[in-house]
């Protein structure tokens, strides 16, 4: 691959007009705008009428925040560096981990992950909170699917789910409005929307693949 | 009620007041072009679909954190973006592969000649543009696929205006020789 003629390439950015470029310039213009042109066909699928119905069940995008509320609110969201040096969070936190893997189902509810699926653990310690639930990337990010459990009101909120073997993207969703990463992630991923929030990441093997 | 012809910044305004059904207005703006965006991307008119449809719903879940509205077309192409990336990365590859490329869009024409024609012409630059490494693809697309500015592709995909003029460039010299005597 050689470079092309910066006159073309002017040409190409409307910076010059491709008229005054010599034939066989022009005719590599033509080529390209023409290229250009064929891809700019309409495409033929909607998902409009998908993403409305969608839309209709998800809690409604609130008005921005003023200054000081979002500081307070990020003073308010809980941060891994935070929970994992507190000895009192840790302690609890391995206590309610033990025993989410001791007795990871109950009530005969167990999932059963089939091929190429995997059973992926949700743990978090939010005292206080009414509802926990988590969304992700693998239920289109839509609430009202995957509920944690308290049953013991000790503040840590578990739950399970079967989801397909790979990465998932996922946050906590608390008391129905408060979107807070998963402190125990590990890992975590930008969402994507340029204010350098995080999604939590979360990697499920597949169960076939366990000893 | 905010007519279809209202402003990005009148319409996220309605939808932010508690009309979420204005929210439609702005899907049809915007999704014959994040379609097309997604289709080039992936090279999977299904797969473009899924990323279209995710990225509205991340839309209007965080559209509080749109920082600003008149600038909502690149917004919603950021996103539909870093769905694209996601996806690519998935599949550890950013080429296309040529059994995923979308199935030429026949044109509505009588002349049956001239329409094979086309569809082939068609199927030819598909290939030649899935053949691009995702970054350059991502440039020549937004530059001259749907129209952008430089400036307006930075707010897109982040990257510097240098850095994006050299992507179209290498993108231009790339499908020059692979469309050799292709399109005229």
């Amino acid at each position: 691959m050689s470079p092309i003629d910066p006159r073309l390439q002017e040409a190409l950015d409307g910076e010059r007009d491709p008229g005054t470029l010599p034939a066989d310039l022009r005719e590599a213009y033509d080529r390209l705008t023409g290229a250009a042109q064929l891809l700019a066909g309409a495409p033929r699928l909607s998902v409009s009428a998908r993403v409305m119905a969608q839309i209709r069940k998800a809690p409604h995008p609130q008005p921005g925040e003023s200054s000081t509320q979002r500081a307070l609110r990020w003073l308010g969201r809980p941060r891994a560096v935070t929970v994992r040096l507190r000895p009192m969070w840790t302690l609890a936190l391995a206590a309610g981990l033990t025993a989410v893997l001791l007795l990871p189902f109950q009530n005969g509810s167990t999932p059963q992950p089939g091929n190429a699926e995997g059973v992926a653990q949700f743990v978090g310690h939010f005292p206080g909170a009414r509802s926990v639930e988590v969304v992700g990337s693998f239920n289109d990010w839509s609430r009202g699917m995957l509920h944690l459990n308290d049953d013991d009101g000790d503040g840590i909120w578990h739950g399970a789910a079967v989801l397909p073997a790979g990465q998932h993207e996922y946050m906590f969703v608390v008391d129905g409005e408060r979107w807070v990463p998963d402190p125990l992630a590990g890992r975590y991923v930008d969402d994507g929307f340029g204010a350098g929030q995080q999604n939590s990441l979360l990697i499920v093997r597949p169960a076939t693949a366990e000893p | 009620m905010v007519n279809d012809g209202a402003p990005d910044v009148e319409v996220v305004a309605r939808v932010l007041g508690g009309d979420g059904e204005a929210f439609g207005i702005l899907i049809r703006r915007y999704e014959p072009g994040l379609l097309r965006f997604a289709t080039r991307m992936l090279g999977n008119p299904d797969a473009a679909a899924d990323a279209v449809a995710e990225s509205l719903v991340r839309a209007y879940r965080h559209l509080a954190q749109c920082r600003d509205p008149a600038r909502l077309r690149s917004w919603l192409y950021r996103i539909t973006g870093n769905r694209c990336r996601s996806h690519l990365a998935r599949r550890h590859t950013n080429d296309i592969p040529l059994s995923e490329a979308p199935a030429p869009a026949l044109a509505d024409n009588t002349d049956a000649w001239a329409t094979l024609e086309r569809s082939e012409q068609m199927a030819l630059v598909e290939r030649a543009l899935s053949a691009l490494p995702a970054e350059k693809r991502e440039a020549f697309v937004l530059k001259h696929v749907e129209g952008m500015s430089y400036e307006e592709m930075a707010a897109v995909t982040g990257a510097r205006i240098p850095t994006l003029k050299m992507r179209v460039h290498r993108a231009r010299e790339a499908l020059l020789v692979a469309l050799e005597e292709v399109v005229r």
